[in-house]
Parts: structure tokens; C-alpha cells; sequence
């Protein structure tokens, strides 16, 4: 079977174009390139974070659409096709400075090789992708069901593994330059358009046009289906704990800062030194008082219901009771980039108008892509 | 004599009963005011006192700080920027009509801006200026 797919070098002067790759399988290959670049540029930075999980996603699901597409796609993208032992890649290898090496149809034995590590470590990266956004992030199918920690650590081995990834795309696309070059054949231009000129002695197994087709519509359909329903849902934030006394009483001057953003003992001693509240008489009675007091203290940043309670908790020694979230060492970190102008636009007055700058203040989730510039709907 | 105890139950009842005839909780606390020892309220003094700069760790306060020289427009929290619906009871219905919400904002607003608590006779005569509004 893999002979068949052999290109003899013969003396054959007469050549014909044929199709190689069906459809799907270049429509794949192009959007996986696209979803790759999008998630690499988007990484490292939170606040395209929503960019980076919508590519995530993409990039996912076209590799779900491969494997399957490997087992019932046409004849040259089946993994049946180009599943050779390594015996097979060692002689590509080993003939290919010389004159004697192998051309074929489909992918070579080497080539063969990259594109299942590709689609092996790409899968890997995707789940642990997954496993971080569920455990740092809180959102995803993995939601809530790891711990920030877990989560934490994971996200160090989904960033091995890209740069991994990365790695093995940079040989692939090596490969595919030197078999060009070898060969005398575009190899870019053939996904581009799944034609490949061969000599009309070669036996070249039909595709069936009207089924690549299809499924290429299908594919798409699904990408647009799913890309939409991501990008439209992830980044709502969960639903946090409310309390119609707390957000009462803690509203009127400011914001009601959600309890998740200090720890208990902060709580604690600020409803304690409630007449001095920087300045203010809160002047709270005893019932108001205990109410809020339970609230606060069972959605303190301890509860780890955000990842900004989970930094802010693991950020604050224990020996430090912080009165303000805007100096706690996270918050400072997070905000000492902003520059002058932006804290003095008298949309945003002081550091503690978290909404003039979060989208979701009120909810207290402060998700990654809810940031905007004050008086600007653009993202920072 | 029977005629004349019935009707003095009548009389009495208002009395006996206060949340069904204290419709309007200004006046009511209007009449606690002047139980404390407050005269005759002025709306003239109301606005004096609303407009009066008061000198509180070398910056000055006013009532006006947060609530704008505007009654009727839309003020802003001077230390938080959060925004403060317009005063005035003739464009925003809801004003001065919960007693506990008066007596608490009278109290932390007149502590912050006077550096005290506001006198009975004072805090009667603001309520009468902003009624007036
Ligand atoms: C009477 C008005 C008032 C009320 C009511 C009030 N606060 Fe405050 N709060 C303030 C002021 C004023 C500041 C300080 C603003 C500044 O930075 O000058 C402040 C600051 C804070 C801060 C620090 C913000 C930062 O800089 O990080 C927290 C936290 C806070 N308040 C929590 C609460 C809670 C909890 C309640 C309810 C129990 C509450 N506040 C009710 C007026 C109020
Ligand atoms: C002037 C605008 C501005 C204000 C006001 C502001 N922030 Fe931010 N905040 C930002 C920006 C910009 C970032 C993103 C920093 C980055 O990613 O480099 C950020 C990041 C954060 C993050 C990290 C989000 C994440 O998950 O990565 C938290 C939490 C946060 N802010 C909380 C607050 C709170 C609480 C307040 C109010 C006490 C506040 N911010 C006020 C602009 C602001
Ligand atoms: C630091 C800002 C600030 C200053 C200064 C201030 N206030 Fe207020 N005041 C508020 C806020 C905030 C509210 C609540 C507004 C709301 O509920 O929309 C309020 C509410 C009130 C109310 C309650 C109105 C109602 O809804 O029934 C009264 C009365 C009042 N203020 C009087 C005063 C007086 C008198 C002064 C000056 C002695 C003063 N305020 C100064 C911030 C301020």
C-alpha cells in the first residue's frame, strides 16, 4: 500500500495535476496554522486572555475534527496511509541526500512522524490549556473542580508543552522546505491547493469530491457554532455570593467591594473600627452589623472563589490586616502599570473606583477581559 | 359623659397609633427636633448652612462638596466619585422619604463636614430648605 504511493523518479516527461488533499484536510491545516499564531500571540498577556481561550478552543476542536478525519477521510489523510515503523523513517532519511530517495504521493515517513507528535503534544496542550483555565481562571468545563493550586501547576506544563509544540512545527516546516527543495515540487503551494503534478504513469487513488465537500461545510459550520458560543459565554465570570443588607450598607459611599477581596481578618477589623471607617461613621446597628459581619466573613478571599481572592490571600502575610484592597501587594502589582493620566481622568477619581476601569466591579468577578480604558469602550 | 369619652378616644387615637397618620417622616422628625428643645425652623438658615465652608484637616467642607451647588443636578461623592442622585425632593421623588435614611446621613454627613454632630435645631432647618426644593 505504501509503495503504491510512491513516485518513481522515471524518465516520465509527461505529468498530470492531481488531487492530493482533500478539502477538510486543508481547511484544517490552514485554520489549526491560524489558531496556533492567534494563541501564541495572545499568550502571556491576561488581557487578551479571552483571545487566547477562543483560539484554545479552536485549535481543539480542529484537532478533534483530525482524528476522526484520519479514520474515515479520504485516501491520503488516513492514518492507515501514512502510519510507517521507524525502520521506514530511518531509510527516508538515509536515501534522502542521495539520488535513490524515496517521493511520495502522500506524506513522507519523516513527515509522517512530525504530524503525529504535532497532533499527539497539540492535544496535550489543549487539555492542559483546559485544566488551567478551569483551575486558575474558574471557568471552562473544569470549572471549579481543581484547586487554583493544581491549576497553577498545570499552567506550567501547558506552556512547556507549546513551546514544545512550537518547536516541532519549526522542524515540520523545515522538512517541508528541504523536501520542496529536493523534489522540485511546492509542497506549500499542494495544501494550498491539494493539487500535486505527477508523472501519468503513477497510479493516483481518486477522492471522492462530493464527500470532502460536505464535510468541509460541516466543519466550518461547526467552528462558527462553537467559536460564537465560546467567545460568548466564558468570560461572564461566576456567580458570586450577594447579600441585599451588605450591598446596602457597604454601597452607598462606593462600591461594594466583594468580600473576596481581603482576607477575613481584614473584614474583621474594619466592621470593628466601623465608627472611624477612614473618616466615615458607618454607624451601624447591631443586627446590620452582624449580618454583614457573616457575609463578609464566609466570602473573605480565603474561600478562593476568584482567582483575585486566591492571589489576594497568598499575596497578604499573614501578619498584615490591609483596611484597603488598593494595598495589598496583588492590587499593587496588577495596577502599577497604569499610567498618571489614566488615575487622574475624572472618570476614575480614585484607585478604589474599581468600576471606572472593571466592567464586572459590581459582581465582583474582576475577569480578565472586562478591563476598559475609562470613557473609551476600548480594551486596555 | 359617655358621648364626651368617646370622642376623646378619637382625639387620643393618632396618638396611640403613630405610623398610620405620620405619613410625611420630615414632619415627624421635625416634631422630635422641637421636643429636643429646636424653635421655629428656617428654611433661609437651611440654605446658610448648606452653602457654609467649614475648615476640617486645612481643607475646606460643605455640604456642597458632594451635593453640588445644583439641588437639582446629579452630585458626586467627593472622596469616592461615586455619583449622588439630585437632592432636591421636586426632581427626585425619593428623597427624604425614609426616616432612617435621613437620621443616618444627617448624622455621618453633618460628622464629616462640621467636624459634629448637627444640632436638633439645625438639622431642621436643612430639612425644611431641601423640602422646599
Ligand atoms: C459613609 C460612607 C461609607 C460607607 C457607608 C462605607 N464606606 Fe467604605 N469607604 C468610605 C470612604 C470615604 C473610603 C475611603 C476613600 C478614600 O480612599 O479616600 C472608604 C474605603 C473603603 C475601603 C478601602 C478601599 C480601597 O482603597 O481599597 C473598603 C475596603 C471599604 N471602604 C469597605 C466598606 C465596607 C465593607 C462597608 C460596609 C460595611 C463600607 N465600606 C461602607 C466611605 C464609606
Ligand atoms: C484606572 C483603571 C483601574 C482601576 C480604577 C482599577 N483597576 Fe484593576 N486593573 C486595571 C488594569 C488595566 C488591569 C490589568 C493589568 C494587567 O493585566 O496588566 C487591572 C487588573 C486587575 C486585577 C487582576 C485581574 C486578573 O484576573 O488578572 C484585579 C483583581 C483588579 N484589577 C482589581 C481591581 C480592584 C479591586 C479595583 C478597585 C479597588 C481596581 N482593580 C481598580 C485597571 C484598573
Ligand atoms: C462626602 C460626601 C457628602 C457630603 C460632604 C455630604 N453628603 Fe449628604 N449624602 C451623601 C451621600 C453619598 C448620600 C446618600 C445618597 C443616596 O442615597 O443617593 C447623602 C445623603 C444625604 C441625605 C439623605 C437624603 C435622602 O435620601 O433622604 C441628607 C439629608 C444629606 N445627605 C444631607 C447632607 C448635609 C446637610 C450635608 C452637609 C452638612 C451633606 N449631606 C454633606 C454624601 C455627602
Amino acid at each position: 500500500m505504501i509503495n503504491r504511493s510512491l513516485v518513481e523518479t522515471a524518465s516520465d516527461t509527461s505529468r498530470h495535476k492531481i488531487r492530493i488533499w482533500d478539502l477538510p484536510t486543508r481547511l484544517f491545516h490552514w485554520l489549526l496554522v491560524i489558531a496556533f499564531i492567534v494563541a501564541m500571540l495572545s499568550q502571556g498577556d491576561d488581557r487578551y486572555l479571552d483571545v487566547h481561550v477562543v483560539s484554545g478552543y479552536l485549535f481543539f476542536g480542529l484537532l478533534g475534527f483530525r482524528f476522526i478525519w484520519g479514520i474515515i477521510g479520504t485516501h491520503y489523510v488516513r492514518f492507515s496511509h501514512f502510519a510507517f515503523d521507524w525502520k521506514a523513517v530511518w531509510h527516508y532519511l538515509k536515501m534522502l541526500p542521495t539520488k535513490q530517495r524515496q517521493h511520495f504521493l502522500g506524506h513522507n515517513p519523516a513527515g509522517s512522524w512530525a504530524i503525529f507528535i504535532i497532533l499527539g503534544l497539540g492535544l496535550i496542550v489543549s487539555l492542559t490549556g483546559l485544566l488551567t483555565l478551569g483551575g486558575e481562571e474558574r471557568h471552562g468545563p473544569f470549572a471549579g473542580m481543581i484547586s487554583f493550586a493544581l491549576g497553577s501547576s498545570i499552567h506550567e506544563w501547558h506552556e512547556v508543552t507549546a513551546w514544545l509544540l512550537l518547536g516541532l512545527i519549526s522542524i515540520h516546516i523545515v522538512g517541508v522546505l528541504v523536501e520542496s527543495w529536493l523534489h522540485h515540487e511546492n509542497l506549500i503551494k499542494a495544501m494550498i491547493t491539494g493539487l500535486k503534478s505527477v508523472p501519468v504513469s503513477v497510479f493516483a487513488q481518486p477522492l471522492s469530491v462530493q464527500r470532502h465537500g460536505f464535510t468541509a461545510t460541516i466543519l466550518i459550520l461547526v467552528i462558527i457554532v462553537i467559536g460564537t458560543w465560546v467567545y460568548s459565554k466564558p468570560f461572564i465570570g461566576p456567580k458570586l455570593p450577594d447579600n441585599v443588607v451588605w450591598r446596602e450598607a457597604c454601597g452607598e459611599c462606593h462600591l461594594a467591594y466583594h468580600p473576596t477581596l481581603l482576607p477575613a481578618r481584614s473584614w474583621q477589623r474594619m466592621l470593628a473600627e466601623q465608627h472611624e471607617h477612614f473618616e466615615e461613621d458607618l454607624d451601624l446597628d447591631d443586627e446590620t452589623l452582624l449580618e454583614i459581619q457573616t457575609f463578609l466573613m464566609a466570602n473573605a478571599a480565603e474561600s478562593e472563589l476568584t482567582e483575585p481572592a486566591w492571589k489576594i490571600n497568598n499575596s497578604t502575610p499573614p501578619e498584615q490586616t490591609p483596611l484597603r484592597i488598593t494595598k495589598t501587594a496583588y492590587w499593587i502589582e496588577q495596577h502599577q502599570n497604569i499610567a498618571d493620566e489614566i488615575w487622574q481622568h475624572p472618570d476614575v477619581n480614585f484607585q478604589g473606583n474599581c468600576g471606572a476601569c472593571h466592567l464586572d466591579a459590581e459582581q465582583g468577578t474582576f475577569e480578565d477581559a472586562a478591563m476598559r480604558l475609562p470613557s473609551s469602550s476600548v480594551p486596555f | 359623659m359617655k358621648k364626651s369619652l368617646i370622642l376623646a378616644a378619637i382625639a387620643l387615637l393618632p396618638l396611640s397609633t403613630p405610623p398610620i397618620y405620620a405619613a410625611n417622616p420630615v414632619d415627624e422628625l421635625l416634631a422630635k427636633y422641637r421636643l429636643q428643645g429646636a424653635d421655629a425652623f428656617s428654611a433661609e438658615a437651611g440654605k446658610i448652612l448648606w452653602h457654609q465652608g467649614f475648615t476640617q484637616t486645612g481643607k475646606i467642607r460643605k455640604c456642597t462638596t458632594c451635593h453640588t451647588n445644583d439641588l437639582h443636578k446629579t452630585g458626586k461623592h467627593a472622596r469616592t466619585g461615586k455619583a449622588i442622585k439630585p437632592m432636591a425632593p421636586s426632581v427626585n421623588p425619593e428623597r427624604l422619604t425614609k426616616l432612617k435614611k435621613i437620621r443616618k446621613w444627617l448624622k455621618r454627613n453633618c460628622k464629616w463636614t462640621l467636624g459634629r454632630e448637627c444640632t436638633p435645631q439645625e438639622k431642621g432647618n436643612i430639612l425644611i430648605y431641601l423640602q422646599s426644593q
